[in-house]
């Protein structure tokens, strides 16, 4: 057997100081091999960045590390700083997060990728050039000799996340730690930032520890996962067996609470309260009090259970890890709304556009337009989810702050139960608004920190003049009883509750007023993977006891796929591609569509090698110069000349419910489609 | 290029009009209109028809204030009422002063300022940036003119070894007598704008050692001497350059209090003689004269950082 | 108001914990009772002996007299008084006038934007301690005019400030969540972000008092400030430097009165930055516009 590139042996990390120490990493073990990926998956809080953080010693010196670390040979947690420095350079290569802010603004990309190398003397000062040239166009960047001499700002997101793996490549390391290095960027651009990352690492044979909190990433690339809750491990096995047959609750009902892209159907099964705070825990294992099998039992509340073997190669931390049960209770279906038949329609926008401005010069004229909306058509039906996806910068926000009126539009028309609502004046779209209103993505930032949560429900009710109407303090109570939240925190205030139970303070806001309608601008995008579910569910729930029509902007596919009955995608400001929601997933004929529902990583690693993937080239052009005519020609696999010189109509794709602007639409050759139930029969 | 400093310099256009207009209005404001501010309170009849004859002030306001603003322009503010000299010859005669004492000041506050800064954001929390942020504190809180008040106390009251009013004497034709001179006005100042400049570059450096891309540039076994100096310090500089510039372009106006401890002869204490004096075209030039070219140092300073630095697109 | 009240109490607490906020606010509560109750103190900072002339401090005169044989000490305290009001005076006009046009400003933007800045720009186009100057200048020298010139020159920080505060707060999803609902323009400035914008306003204000009072001291230390005979710290300071040989302590005394109290706000401001908004090493240096060189 070959030796481990790194191995780990108790690892404990506690952060802060005099008396208060809170541990963070509480006994970690695990080994990386040559040639291997392993994934760390977890949600926030699980202490999965500081274990990366801690084997490579780039800790702040607030931190106390305790345990064994050998990393190529070298005892980290003992060695002198000089050692670790030489390591650095050496052996390990870095990759992070937010490619925005790992590298440095005011030093040219080129001179950061090879300071490294200059700095170990493996390389002259006048060959750094030439070799930052090089090892930008190992990881595809076009123009490498011009881009060396850029600084960061110059890249877009993708690229910089590529600068960065140039960089952690460059003194061809024996250990890669790629610390959510996707996480920041766009479904398209993550596949290429992940196929770039897997080539290079197959050239070069480096093992690589991914950290990650998204379960269709590990799906796709890792060979060993390692899933951490509270500060520990608490399963190990290969990437196969984790998916297929978990041996940790915490895994199982982790699956079990995920969205999935690829089946549609059954109700999200959450895994109930809140992940652990370090520091917080509670006593026995961490996850006890949520877990299905453990909750109460007095074995799991007495003891922290050890990470024992629980077959080969795979190693489990759960008292019952032998005696979970072959396949928990099967998840109920997901209960769909009763569809709404042949109503009017609730909300018909038509041709809306939003136009910005752009201006320059001495003299600040306006010498173009950012047309974040440009054409958009769109009806929702009352009791409905119509869901617009698409990537950041394609002007789905702005579409629903737009209709909401936050945003004003330049062109087009809004009508919401049969009334204009387009320009407005402020008493009559106040009015307006009463029917229809909007849930904000960052649960942190849309409650007024000075307000009791009581007040913020109550806040819509008392500007229309309406506290007393509705039944002022009791309405507020039943709205509480509504989204789940106890009576009893009616007088706390935003900063004491978690995501989750803000989100459902958000939505308790927008439902004071019975709406009809409510514009969701990606709700539960900044939860944790585990209250996600929840929030779902809730929504899910709500929509049918209240017949509520549901707008729903996303980015994540696999949620529009489980909500949503019918999917608009939006690129550049326009919709290229709309259906029913099976109609969409099962058959898109937009060669965008299809690129993004390829680059969607699925949780399921059995199909990783079978299904086909499109990978696009380049990134969403600056929409204040759109590419002329269809502006996806530049990146689509079947652009033809009519397709830079004539922007398509959107019509009905032959005499399917699809309609879609595309000159060349149709579906993909060979089998219909990777996400079509059918295709998953014949993948697996 | 060219195009950002023309858009920086018609930004100016409204300010330096409003400015201007107000500088000017000012004699208006004066309790007995400009009549009085010109020819005294106690003016006989005759004197005050001598006055309104001489300074046009018979004329339609509007035609008063282009005439002023275009002598302006070119330069001219009159003639002093008590100097019986014209405004900007008087002008002439201090700025050198002023020029030399703010370059003698901005050195010493920079020679103080940096390493303090540097010595104590390498180690926030320690002994060391207890005691330098204290000294800041303190650089900042002692009024420069009692500060000036203790120096002569200690220098030349005691000791005797420095003048407690310090003459202008060009330091071309007597670097010696110059640096004995400058040496207690220079340091008043440099302390003083030390501590502001510690504190800034402090908490700029304080904040870069905690970005991102340090930890990217340990994560690549990079020598701690070449992250902090090539890295963190890039970035701290930048906005730091914007301080030192403001700091510049006070001293040359500014500086009046300390000018006025030392009687330095410098264009803040003409300043004050003229408000003590009343001798309001002296007033209107002196301020003007410091306007300009504070809002030009100011400008400078922003040409430049947008020129050094590579994120803003200055065109 | 139940959290206002008891946030109030957990910030003093805090405050007292440090050793130097607590010294801080300890002086300054003393010299403010001492300034409000000057009357009710065996003091008299008006009356003359001139055989008493230029005594150096002693148990009587504990900060000895002046050139004309009045206590120094009682004229610290009674200056105390025109300098806290002086200060707290001008601080109030620029808050009063400086955070409408911030809030305006930062809210609607456009040209209401553009206006009240090139207002606040011209305000600083020069130096705070020359437009002061320029300002009395026209207004004939008194405690008034002292006031209203400091005062204006604290105008811009305070529109800048709570110009900056605006414009993050607007871009929150909580400020558009009202406008989501119908709130008015004014609601949502009034109800919404003003009460999330008291803490760098409350900052500035205790920042600005040392601004305030370190210009008051050189306007009067230059002789243009508050006329004598109501004592002031920088008059005496403007006298007394004429006696540094015979009486150095005349100067050295009410300096270190005038320095401490001046340290104290400093200090207080800065302990107030990171206890309400968490700016441990945030600038509360100066702005260009309250350097007073």
């Amino acid at each position: 057997m070959v030796d481990p590139v790194l191995s780990v042996r108790g690892l404990k990390v506690d952060f802060g100081g005099e008396g208060r120490s809170v541990p963070v990493v509480r006994g970690v073990d695990f080994d990386v091999y040559p040639n291997e990926v392993l994934c760390i998956v977890g949600e926030s809080g699980s202490g999965k960045s500081v274990t990366s953080l801690a084997v490579t010693g780039l800790l702040s010196e607030t931190a106390r590390v305790h345990g064994s670390i050998r990393l190529c040979g070298i005892d980290v947690t003992t060695a002198d700083p000089e050692t670790l420095r030489q390591m650095r350079g050496r052996d390990v290569g870095f990759i992070f997060q937010d490619p925005t802010t790992t590298l440095n603004p005011v030093l040219t990309v080129g001179r950061q990728i090879t300071e490294g190398e200059v700095a170990h003397g493996r390389l002259k000062k006048s060959g750094a050039h030439a070799r930052a040239a090089e090892l930008l166009r190992e990881v595809d960047i076009a123009d490498p000799e011009g881009r060396a001499g850029q600084y960061p700002h110059q890249f877009s997101g993708g690229m910089r996340q590529r600068a960065v793996i140039a960089m952690a490549m460059a003194g061809q390391p024996k250990l890669i730690i790629a610390d959510e290095p996707t996480t920041a960027l766009d479904v398209t651009v993550q596949a290429q930032v992940l196929a770039v990352l897997a080539r290079r690492q197959a050239e070069m044979g480096s093992a690589v520890i991914l950290i990650t909190h998204d379960l269709g990433v590990v799906a796709e690339v890792a060979n060993r996962v390692a899933v951490m809750y509270g500060g520990r491990i608490v399963e190990t096995a290969p990437v196969a067996e984790i998916f297929a047959n978990p041996r940790h609750p915490y895994t199982r009902a982790l699956l079990r609470s995920i969205p999935r892209i690829d089946t549609s159907d059954s109700r999200l099964d959450p895994i109930p309260g809140q992940p652990p705070i370090p520091g917080a825990l509670p006593k026995g294992c961490a996850f006890q009090p949520r877990c299905a099998v453990g909750r109460d039992q007095p074995l799991c509340k007495a003891e922290d259970p050890a990470l024992v073997a629980v077959g080969d190669q795979r190693q489990s931390a759960c008292h019952f890890a032998g005696a979970l049960p072959a396949e928990a209770i099967a998840a109920e279906p997901r209960i769909l709304a009763a569809s709404a038949a042949k109503h009017e329609p609730l909300l018909v926008v038509d041709g809306l556009r939003v136009h910005f401005p752009v201006k320059t010069g001495v003299l600040r004229r306006t010498t173009g337009w950012v047309k974040a909306v440009d054409g958009v058509s769109l009806s929702v039906n009352p009791g409905e989810t119509v869901s617009l996806v698409g990537e950041s910068g394609c002007g789905k926000t702005t579409t629903g702050r737009a209709i909401m009126g936050l945003v004003r539009a330049t062109g087009g028309s809004i009508h919401f139960g049969g009334q204009s609502i387009r320009d407005l004046d402020h008493g009559t779209m106040r009015k307006a608004r009463r029917q229809m209103q909007y849930v904000f993505q960052d649960p942190y930032a849309s409650l007024n920190p000075v307000l009791s949560v009581e007040d913020i429900v109550a806040e819509p009710l008392r500007i229309h003049g309406l506290y007393d109407e509705m039944g002022g303090a009791r309405r507020i109570a039943e709205l509480f009883d509504m989204v789940g939240l106890s009576r009893t925190m009616l007088g706390r205030y935003p900063s004491e509750f978690s995501g989750g139970q803000k989100q459902r303070i958000g939505i308790a806001r927008a439902l004071a007023l019975q709406p009809k309608l409510l514009i969701l601008d990606e709700p539960v995008a900044a939860l944790d993977v585990s209250i996600q579910a929840q929030v779902i569910n809730l929504l899910q729930d709500l929509q049918r006891e209240l017949g509520l029509a549901y707008l729903f902007i996303a980015h994540n596919l696999s949620v529009v796929r489980h909500v949503s009955d019918r999917v608009a995608v939006m690129y550049l400001g326009r919709i290229v591609e709309e259906s029913s929601r099976d109609g969409l997933y099962e058959l898109p004929v937009h060669p965008y569509t299809q690129s993004l529902l390829s680059a969607a990583p699925v949780p399921d690693p059995a199909v990783r090698d079978t299904r086909r993937r499109i990978v696009l080239e380049g990134e969403i052009p600056n929409p204040a110069s759109p590419p002329s005519g269809c502006t996806f020609h530049p990146r689509c696999f079947r652009a033809t000349e009519i397709c830079s010189a004539n922007a398509p109509s959107f019509d009905r794709y032959l005499d399917f419910a699809t309609r879609t602007a595309c000159h060349h639409a149709g579906p993909l050759e060979g089998r219909r489609n990777v996400f079509a139930s059918g295709a998953m029969e014949i993948a697996s | 290029m060219i195009g950002f400093v023309l858009r920086r310099l018609l930004q100016l256009v409204p300010v330096l009009l409003l400015a201007s207009t107000a500088i000017w209005a000012m004699i208006y404001a004066v309790p007995g209109g400009p009549i009085g501010a010109i020819a005294g309170d106690n003016a006989s009849p005759e004197q005050i028809a001598a006055a309104t004859a001489q300074f046009g002030l018979d004329r339609p306001v509007l035609v008063q204030y282009a005439d002023w603003l275009w002598n302006a322009i070119r330069g001219d503010f009159g003639m002093s009422i008590r100097g019986r000299a014209p405004v900007l010859e008087l002008i002439g005669q201090r700025l050198p002063a002023t020029l030399q004492l703010a370059v003698a000041a901005t050195i010493v506050s920079l020679v103080i300022g940096i390493p303090v800064a540097i010595a104590s954001a390498l180690r926030p929390g320690s002994w060391l940036d207890r005691i330098l942020s204290g000294w800041s504190a303190m650089a900042l809180g002692v009024p420069t003119f009692w500060l000036g008040i203790l120096l002569i106390l200690v220098f030349a009251v005691e000791l005797r070894w420095l003048p407690s009013a310090s003459a202008y004497v060009p330091i071309w034709k007597d670097p010696l007598g110059a640096i004995r001179n400058l040496a207690l006005p220079a340091l008043t100042l440099g302390i003083y704008v030390s501590g502001i400049l510690a504190r800034f570059l402090r908490a700029s450096l304080v904040s870069e050692l905690r970005a991102d891309y340090v930890r990217t540039a340990r994560s690549k076994g990079l020598p701690e001497r070449q992250i902090v100096g090539v890295h963190i310090l890039r970035n701290a500089l930048l906005p730091f350059i914007t301080i030192v510039g403001l700091m510049m372009a006070n001293f040359i106006g500014g500086a009046v209090v300390t000018e006025a401890v030392f009687t330095y002869p410098g264009i803040g204490r003409l300043l004050i003689q003229a408000i003590s004096t009343r001798d309001y075209p002296l007033i209107q030039g002196c301020i003007v004269v410091i306007l300009v070219l504070y809002i030009a140092i100011n400008m400078a300073v922003d040409v430049l950082y947008a020129y050094i630095d590579p994120r803003i697109d200055y065109r | 108001m139940r959290k206002l009240g008891s946030k109030t109490l957990s910030i003093l607490g805090r405050l007292l914990a440090s050793k130097g906020s607590a010294l801080a606010l300890i002086f300054l509560v003393s010299i403010t009772l001492a300034a409000i109750f000057a009357d009710f103190l065996p003091l008299n900072p008006v009356a003359q002996k001139l055989a008493n002339a230029l005594k150096g401090p002693s148990a009587t005169n504990w900060f000895g007299t002046d050139e004309l044989g009045r206590d120094i000490l009682a004229r610290v305290i009674f200056g105390a008084r025109t300098s806290l009001v002086t200060a707290g005076g001008a601080v109030a006009i620029a808050a009063l006038v400086g955070v409408p046009i911030g809030l305006v400003a930062g809210f609607f933007g456009g040209w209401r934007d553009a206006a009240l800045m090139r207002f606040v720009d011209v305000l600083l186009a020069l130096p705070a301690i020359l437009f002061a100057m320029a300002m009395i200048a026209v207004l004939g020298r008194s405690q008034a005019a002292a006031l209203i010139a400091v005062g204006l020159t604290g105008i811009p920080s305070f529109a800048r400030i709570t110009r900056a505060q605006v414009l993050t707060l607007r871009k929150r999803d909580f400020v558009t969540a009202v406008e989501a609902f119908g709130g008015t323009a004014t609601y949502n400035m009034f109800r919404t972000i003003l009460p999330n914008s008291w803490s760098p306003i409350f900052v500035q204000v205790v920042v600005l008092c040392s601004v305030a009072i370190l210009l008051e001291a050189a306007l009067s230390f230059l002789g243009v400030g508050v006329p004598p005979p109501t004592p002031s710290w920088g008059e005496m300071l403007r006298t007394g430097k004429s006696y540094l040989h015979e009486a150095p302590y005349y100067a050295v005394l009410p300096g270190i009165v005038l320095t401490l109290t001046i340290l104290s706000f400093d200090v207080l401001g800065r302990a107030l930055a990171d206890l309400l908004e968490g700016r441990r090493d945030a600038v509360i240096a100066p702005k260009a516009e309250e350097v007073t060189s």
